[in-house]
């Protein structure tokens, strides 16, 4: 276990390396700078803009310079920002966005999970048919058509929630709108994996062996059921986790939530690239770990799977 | 060659006419079972005729031009009655709204115009100052542009410039704009234009926004799919057939690119593109159709490793065929059922994508608008104009829930013992 811990560890070191040199090339590569205005500016002044960013040395140079800075965590200051730097606008907004992805993801598992057993326990009848339905709306209409629509009749129209302030001002009742439109489509594919695979462990020997002994039905689904149905849904929640940290982006621009996301969207929007860059490499490694994570999580549910 | 053997086909060997059923037919059969697939079936076909034949209605006259600006049209809503009754409807509310002002001020004595803000006209529902907005803001409203002298003017000689008189100055405006429209309504033909779905704050027609706007993220979502197939079968099947290191590379490779968080490098794609070219619909196809064959790849191979074996590749290899006829002549009409059931469901998903970057900016831009762009115009004004998020979001949520209805039927249809049914 251990050692299939520490392999798998070692692995994440070449996907984040990929991630930093390939955004790194991709961006630097690309015609026209950030400092490229309508205006043009004296040639000293532009050298020595590019000096301070250290954009007149080779680009190897510069290459190797910034793997040393973000392996001492630096991300250099912000390009558009002048007064800040980036380490500051990334920890200023992630324990924002870190509240709003963890109670999204819990809502969609807990939520998907429940609906989803329910839904297959009562096959057939009205409460799958209202679940199942439920499912295909929050698969079919986008994250960014859900959050204003949300918005437009609980918030404004009927003022049950706040429509964007964040929770200084509202106290827990602001994280509602924002989490429960992340979390919808993903607790709309838990539903319906959850769903399937219940369906389908349901019809499985084992399950028919342990009603034969006489086990309790509620015992049944509790202790038997669900551990074998619940191994796609785990396997889902990698997927499920990049779609909520890409989807918090919009949410967080829909609702004007201080987190990461909108600076990252303003970022590519204004070039700034070393913003992009500390984004993208933040996002990176939370989405990596989170696989492993996962990982982790579906060998120790699923006795089948060994860690050699 | 291939309609001969057809021919023969249908006879068996004791010359008996056989009606052949391929899988085509008999998926087809269960496809027509499925009522939800057919009726979006014909939903999507609707769409795809009308945006197919848009620049046809519109020279018919039956559509409006998506470009076409009407400054007194802004912001009308939805109706069947023609335009110019409309303005007139929202003129005289608002006449009434600035008598009533008149009255209450005039009432509390207080006729200094209190500093700095020039926007303090009391309630207005229907003109919004959305001056932060910017961007889109060219064809600014009369009033809008009023107000920015009047903070000018406030500046130079704040206190010569009472409320009251701004306020009656626009109820005298008001007054002859009412006025003239009474006049000209009947004899301009712009005024009896109908705008069904309303206009957006450039005094745009909203259906035929919507319409284009379908086109292009419809279009999107085609090319994309193709492309995505086009690389992903390619890719997918000389991995899967070579096998070997090949396989093996490749296959690293795409492990490589799927641990990448994708819409992140769509969007360092589309940043990097910069203004000029974030707006053009190539670079959007490129980036995203850069990273989405890898799922297709990977299910082709799986397919074709699993064909490679059987009996009529061996028959086809000992004929001579050589590798490409026997990829595409033999393994990949074998495993097109699932190709297809992928493409419907990728289809949505590239839409989704598309309208998210449009949605942040970093899609299609103006004068070009998809659905994802119409959207996000519409959440600027939603409080007050719900339909200008409205009717694109309803158009779009339909679009996208038949196309995954038909996925989900299609699925059924071809692959019936299919495991993986969400």
């Amino acid at each position: 276990m251990a050692r299939f811990f520490i392999r798998r560890m070692l692995s994440l070191v070449p996907t984040l390396f990929i991630i930093v040199t390939l955004s790194f090339f991709l961006i630097r590569v690309a015609p026209g700078g950030p400092f490229n205005r309508e205006r043009d500016i004296p040639e000293a002044i532009l050298q020595n803009i590019l000096k301070r960013y250290h954009m007149d040395e080779p680009l190897m140079k510069q290459y190797t310079r910034y793997l040393g800075d973000v392996l001492r965590w630096d991300f250099g200051p912000s390009l558009k920002y002048r007064d800040r730097s980036v380490n500051e606008m990334i920890d200023n907004g992630m324990p924002v966005s870190a509240i709003l992805g963890v109670s999204a993801l819990s809502l969609a598992v807990f939520l998907g999970v429940g609906v989803g057993i329910i839904s297959a326990l009562k096959q057939n009848k009205w409460p799958d048919y209202t679940a199942m339905s439920m499912a295909v709306v929050g698969i079919s209409v986008p994250l960014f058509v859900i959050g204003p629509v949300l918005q437009l009749f609980l918030a404004i129209r009927l003022k049950w929630f706040p429509p964007g302030q964040w929770l200084d001002d509202h106290g827990l009742k602001a994280i509602i709108l924002p989490a429960v439109t992340l979390a919808f489509p993903y607790f709309a594919y838990i539903a319906r994996l959850t769903r399937a695979s219940v369906l389908e462990v349901l019809r499985s020997d084992y399950i028919r062996t342990a009603r034969a002994k006489g086990l309790k039905e509620s015992v049944v689904i509790a202790k038997h059921v669900l551990k074998g149905a619940l191994l796609p849904v785990v396997t889902y929640l990698g997927p499920a986790l990049s779609g909520i940290v890409t989807g918090s982006v919009v949410v967080e621009t829909v609702f004007v939530i201080p987190g990461i996301g909108r600076p990252f969207v303003q970022a590519a929007i204004n070039r700034d690239y070393t913003l992009i860059m500390g984004e993208v490499i933040v996002y990176s490694l939370i989405l990596v770990v989170a696989n492993l994570v996962v990982d982790l999580v579906y060998g120790l549910l699923d006795p089948r799977i060994s860690y050699k | 060659m291939a309609f001969m053997q057809n021919d023969e086909d249908t006879v068996n060997e004791f010359n008996q006419y056989v009606k052949p059923v391929s899988l085509w037919a008999d998926a087809w059969k269960r496809l027509r079972r499925n009522r939800m697939a057919v009726i979006s079936l014909w939903i999507v076909g609707f769409y795809v005729l009308v945006t197919l034949f848009s620049p046809l209605l519109q020279s018919a006259g039956i559509l409006k031009s998506y470009t076409e600006q009407y400054i007194d049209h802004q912001n009308l809503r939805p109706s069947f009655k023609p335009a110019g009754e409309l303005v007139i409807e929202r003129l005289e509310a608002r006449l009434a709204q600035l008598e009533e002002s008149i009255a209450s001020r005039g009432a509390a004595g207080d006729t200094s115009y209190s500093s700095g803000t020039g926007f303090d006209f009391g309630p207005a529902p229907e003109i919004v100052f959305d001056d932060e907005e910017g961007g889109e803001s060219e064809g600014t409203a009369e009033a809008e542009a009023e107000a920015e002298a009047e903070t000018e003017q406030t500046e130079e000689a704040a206190f010569e410039y009472t409320y009251i008189d701004s306020v009656q100055e626009e109820l005298d405006r008001t007054k002859a704009e009412i006025e003239s429209l009474r006049n000209t309504i009947h004899t301009d033909p712009i005024h009896s234009r109908v705008y069904i779905l309303g206009t957006d704050d450039l005094g745009r027609d909203m259906l035929a926004r919507t319409i284009y706007g379908g086109r292009i993220s419809i279009m999107i979502g085609l090319v994309g799919t193709l492309t995505a197939v086009l690389i992903g079968i390619l890719i997918g099947s000389i991995s899967g057939y070579v096998g070997g290191m090949t396989d093996n590379f490749l296959m690293r490779f795409v492990d490589i690119m799927y641990s990448l968080p994708y819409m992140l490098v769509v969007i360092i794609i589309m940043s990097i593109a910069g203004n000029k070219g974030r707006g053009s619909i190539v670079i959007l196809f490129v980036a995203i159709a850069l990273i989405s064959w890898l799922t297709i790849a990977r299910v082709v191979r799986g397919q074709i490793i699993s064909l490679k074996n059987s009996e009529f590749v061996e028959a086809a290899r000992s004929m001579g065929a050589g590798t490409p006829r026997i990829i595409f002549r033999h393994l990949l009409p074998n495993t097109l059922g699932v190709i297809i059931v992928f493409s419907t469901l990728l289809m949505p998903s590239f839409i989704m994508q598309e309208s998210f970057l449009s949605f942040l900016g970093l899609g299609v831009s103006a004068p070009q608008a998809s659905w994802g762009t119409l959207v996000s115009e519409g959440v600027r004004g939603m409080e007050l104009r719900a339909w200008q998020l409205l009717v694109p979001a309803i158009t779009m949520t339909v679009f996208l829930f038949c196309m995954n209805f038909l996925g989900d039927g299609l699925r059924d249809a071809l692959d019936p013992q299919s495991k993986n049914r969400g």
